[in-house]
């Protein structure tokens, strides 16, 4: 197996054709709907990737916000490119031993699936070449690449999709590595590395999303597969080793398919009468809409479209996939008949309308609109076919249990031509010499110096500088705090936060949680309480303080503190008596419930040997 | 590899290659490039090869004395054709006759190279533009290529001579295609110079060019297809972008508009009301004030008279440049400040030249509003020097009809008498506080 790996991460310089920030807001503006067509008059030639998506004629509404301006409702040219993001390009190619180009021309990549307001993706190629270690392996480095992210898509249904306009024009650094990795934990591995290694530039967008993948895998014998857009590092080589398997079992098919003599139908037939009897499910409901159910035979595929049940791959989902790409809800198959689609006779009545015997196996679509309906299967027929072939390229969506679903064809190579509005960037080895005289440390630098000067373990230095940490630990100990305890906020309490299904993410400044950690030296709250005062915070409190009071863990007063142990000593006086000072760990039990996080515990504890002593000193009755 | 050939600069060799060549360069640090030349940027630095490499981006390579490069064989073939092509032959019945002049509307890109070249021929640009012929017939008749800010008087007369021969030929509505520039201007122009129009002249451009999949420029031209199509106009209109959205138009009386924003899809606004109607993806929504149509036969109402101008008046115009610049002409529309005001030292000058039998028409930089001589004493001693006030026109509508008046007149009362009388619906008369007249 071959995996090439495309990180893309977010840089925080502001956007990177005009002066908007780089910051998503939840804030609203105007609204307009916009269409994008794929003729853009290139010789005819349309790229197949966006012909595809032009083809499905959506329409695309668009909100702006705080965050955007008319360059990103593609109102205005695009403005001088962001220097700023162009050094961390820069910096990031010195970093990886690429060779910068003499004149950087921004390109238009075309992009129609609405993400962008302009119809393409402005990008350009930084460097080429280089080289990255990770773990005694050489990793080939192919290109840095500087680019725009795109809109965020907010909703949408079959006919229009809704996009914000906040995140368009973020600049992006793309890394691409050759497919010199051989593993799932090798591509994560990597991943981490490059990722750190952009993080040392400290100009780099934090949080869900800021940082993304893309996956090419190949095994022998199959084609190139992109996965777009991976968020979640930890599921990286998951996806790998699942691609892998879904191109083996393409591939065992493909031999089963030959064996047989399987083929493709492309005759499509019309089969609303035999359905009339059906009453429920997807296809009925079509039908009573008024609309229409065409079926494709499949000679030679029967029981293939459902097998194996050892995996959740499935010959069927992989054409059920390309007509959901192409506008339909789904499909109906021979192989799963017995789902509430077709159940009674009709299945069997079908078979006879399409002359199928054991060995063949048919796909239904119905849809209220024909020509859905009609490039539904044609682009069911079109994979089917392929499956005759073994693995096609294509590009697949990650989905969040480690699977992937087809979404469009590979993007060829006429995607790019030259985005006319933004003059060439000439790169002088002046600028070049300027950045290598202040290249950031390496995250091997960082480790070795996290150990040498704050002596804290491997793994905890290991989850700083590759958890995406190090710049918020050196900024909080540079100004003050206990490398321990920002180690422990950043590395165990802060990611305990539980997630607000409802709000936007917590995403605490530097400067709140420097005031946090003050608040535990200080001695407002105890350590104890971090996890408590962090969830109110996460919960909208905007001051320590009002979080501390909140949680309920102001800190106690001596007189508290004294008035509690009193309280709980009466209580159990017996036990004192009968136990002596045994009783203290009961006892102590009983005041932490009312004091934990609000004193320390040691404290708490002195105070309550002291008054046990007392209590055991005085004369029994 | 080996330098091919015996040039000792490898840049002598490699700039003049052609167009489309293939080569392999090993640059001074020992990296190699393969890709296709390309001309080099109009703003490159000095001896930087535009390559376009196998991935599809473009780099531009300083060519040191010791880069070695070699040839390779032609360029790589498209990864996948697919022709777009509209589907389902042409309905309806309306023929219009489409007049083409340049512009960014009718020009496409050159992928390769990212030059932008005009549109070739009837084809090329029903292929470029299939909405163009869904709701009819559509002839193309080529007038002019140029950009819109190289267009003169002499223009407006050759097209509005092609609008009388479209309708002559039966063309129920005809279109132009025209850069938005100077639409403002063109499309005074033609309201003045036709008469008689049995049907609408729509004008309509693009402000994003058509090499982006989102140019306005297919659902502009799309609905001004339809509306040429209204047999209830009369009249010379433009039609562009409402607002930010494909999905709404704006149908603008030609001597109200103006072009009001640089880049946005809604530049074109009419001043001092609102437009004469709209248009939606389901219907076209017409104001009572639109001029329905003649009976016709469709004419031709000139001659221009170049000896006209339009100065724009600027705190610090020396009164002197001023009266050199109204040396040789015949007309001369000001646009002055607020209600129609120069500097007092200019009234010596313009006193001259209307005495000369200049004519001296007052219009405001302010765009919207009208202007009035009696408000304020300037106005009174501007009047007083013979400057005739014209009222709510814009001044660029009114240097039109500044050329057209002299065209049609010679002496300077018949010239002003032309200036103040309605013609094209050009006067707005009144103005409300926002609610449509
Ligand atoms: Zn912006």
């Amino acid at each position: 197996m071959k995996v090439g790996l495309e990180v893309h991460q977010q840089i925080a310089t502001g956007k990177l054709f005009c002066a908007c920030p780089s910051e998503l807001v939840e804030e609203e503006g105007a609204t307009f709907v916009r269409r994008l067509r794929s003729a853009s008059g290139e010789d005819r030639y349309v790229d197949a990737a966006a012909a595809f998506q032009a083809s499905r004629g959506l329409s695309y509404r668009y909100t702006d916000g705080p965050s955007s301006c008319l360059v990103e409702c593609d109102e205005e040219p695009p403005r001088p490119l962001n220097e700023t993001a162009l050094d961390v390009a820069l910096t990031m190619a010195l970093l990886l031993e690429s060779r910068p180009v003499d004149e950087i021309e921004v390109m238009r990549k075309i992009v129609v699936d609405g993400s962008n307001t302009s119809g393409f993706q402005r990008t350009a190629l930084i460097a080429v070449g280089g080289r990255l270690e990770v773990g005694g392996t050489t990793h080939e480095i192919l290109s840095i690449c500087l680019e725009e992210d795109a809109a965020r898509k907010v909703g949408g249904d079959r006919s229009e999709v809704a996009f914000r306009l906040d995140r368009l024009g973020i600049p992006l650094v793309e890394i691409a590595t050759g497919p010199t990795i051989t593993s799932g934990a090798e591509a994560r591995e990597v991943a981490l590395e490059i990722g750190a290694l952009l993080r040392s530039t400290r100009r780099v967008r934090r949080g869900i999303g800021t940082i993304r993948e893309d996956l090419n895998v190949s095994i022998e014998g199959g084609h190139r597969i992109e996965i777009k857009g991976v968020q979640e590092l930890r599921l990286l080589g998951e996806y790998v080793a699942r691609e892998e398997r879904r191109q083996q079992l393409l591939l065992g098919w493909r031999e089963e398919l030959r064996a047989r003599g399987a083929r493709v139908d492309p005759t499509v037939i019309d089969v609303g009468a035999e359905l009339t009897g059906a009453t429920q499910g997807p296809v009925a409901s079509a039908l009573h809409g008024g609309g229409v159910a065409l079926a494709l035979r499949l000679p030679g595929f029967a029981g293939l479209l459902s097998t194996p049940a050892s995996t959740d791959e499935r010959l069927g989902r992989e054409l059920a996939d390309h007509a959901r790409a192409a506008g339909v809800g789904g499909i109906v198959h021979s192989d799963e008949t017995t789902a509430a689609a077709l159940a009674g006779g009709v299945a069997d009545r079908l078979r006879d309308a399409l002359k199928l015997d054991a060995h063949d196996a048919f796909v239904l679509v119905a849809d209220r609109s024909e020509a859905k309906v009609r490039r539904a299967l044609a682009a069911v027929a079109k994979r089917a076919q392929a499956a005759l072939e073994g693995v096609p390229g294509e590009t697949r969506d990650p989905l969040p249990d480690g699977r992937s679903r087809y979404s469009r064809p590979l993007p060829g190579r006429d995607r790019l031509y030259p985005e006319t509005d933004v003059p060439p960037i000439p790169v002088s080895p002046e600028r070049l010499a300027r950045l290598r005289a202040s290249l950031p440390e390496r995250p091997a630098a960082s480790r070795a110096r996290l150990a040498r000067e704050h002596g804290l373990a491997p793994e905890l230095v290991r989850q700083i500088v590759y958890g995406g940490e190090l710049d918020r630990f050196d900024e909080l100990v540079e100004r003050g705090r206990s490398a321990g305890a920002v180690a422990r906020l950043l590395i165990q309490e802060l990611p305990a936060v539980p997630p607000r299904p409802d709000g936007p993410p917590f995403e605490p400044s530097v400067e709140l949680l420097d005031g946090l950690l003050r608040a535990t030296e200080s001695g407002a709250f105890s350590k104890e309480g971090i996890p408590a005062v962090l969830a109110e915070l996460a919960a909208g409190r905007t001051t320590v303080d009002d979080a501390v009071h909140r949680a309920g863990l102001h800190r106690a007063g001596a007189d508290e503190l004294a008035r509690v142990v009193e309280q709980v000593v009466g209580q159990q006086i017996e036990l004192v008596r009968q136990r002596g000072e045994a009783a203290f760990s009961p006892l102590m039990g009983d005041v932490m419930r009312q004091l934990r996080g609000r004193r320390d515990g040691r404290e708490i504890a002195d105070e309550l040997r002291r008054a046990i002593a007392r209590r055991l000193a005085e004369p029994s009755h | 590899m080996t330098s091919e050939g015996t040039s000792p600069d490898p840049w002598e060799v490699l700039r003049t290659l052609p167009l489309g060549q293939r080569v392999e360069l090993t640059d001074e640090q020992g990296t190699t490039w393969s890709g296709t030349v390309l001309p080099s940027h109009e703003l490159s630095g000095p001896r930087v090869l535009t390559l376009k490499l196998e991935t599809g981006y473009n780099v531009g390579i300083r060519i040191g004395p010791q880069v070695r490069y070699r040839r390779l064989g032609g360029p790589p073939a498209p990864a996948e054709v697919v022709t777009a092509r509209p589907s389902g032959p042409p309905t309806g019945a309306g023929a219009i006759e489409l007049l083409t002049t340049g512009g960014t509307i009718a020009s496409r890109v050159d992928y390769e190279t990212g030059g932008v070249r005009p549109i070739a021929g009837q084809d090329e640009l029903l292929d470029f533009y299939p909405e163009l012929r869904a709701e009819g017939t559509v002839r193309i008749t080529p007038v002019l290529d140029v950009l819109s800010e190289n267009l003169t008087p002499p223009d407006w007369l050759t097209l509005a001579g092609k609008a009388v021969e479209a309708f002559g030929r039966g063309a129920q509505g005809v279109v132009i295609t025209h850069g938005t520039d100077t639409m403002g201007f063109t499309s005074a122009a033609l309201s003045f110079l036709l008469v008689d129009l049995p049907g609408p002249v729509v004008l309509v451009g693009a402000q994003r060019s058509p090499d982006r999949p989102s140019s306005d420029g297919p659902s502009n031209l799309h609905a001004a297809a339809r509306l040429a199509r209204d047999r209830r106009i009369g009249e010379v209109v433009v039609v562009m972008h409402e607002g930010l959205s494909d999905d709404r138009f704006a149908v603008h009386r030609g001597t109200w508009v103006r072009k009001m924003h640089s880049t946005r899809r809604d530049a074109f606004v009419s001043r001092n009301g609102p437009p004469l109607g709209s248009i939606d993806a389901n219907e076209i929504h017409l104001g009572p004030w639109v001029r329905p149509p003649a009976s016709g036969p469709a004419r031709l109402d000139g001659p221009l008279d170049a000896r006209g101008a339009l100065l724009s008046f600027y705190p610090g115009l020396p009164a002197s440049r001023a009266r050199q610049f109204a040396e040789g002409h015949r007309g001369i529309v000001l646009a002055g400040t607020g209600l129609g005001h120069v500097a007092t030292e200019h009234l010596g000058w313009i006193r001259e030249a209307t005495a000369r039998g200049v004519v001296v028409a007052m219009t405001t930089q302010c765009l919207e509003g009208i202007v009035d001589p009696f408000v304020y004493a300037t106005g009174r001693e501007l009047l007083r020097a013979g400057v005739t006030y014209l009222d709510d026109l814009l001044p660029e509508t009114a240097y039109v009809k500044l050329l057209w008046a002299l065209g049609h007149a010679s002496s300077p009362d018949a010239v002003r008498e032309l200036l103040l009388r309605d013609r094209a619906g050009e006067f707005l008369r009144r103005r409300t506080a926002g609610v449509p007249p």
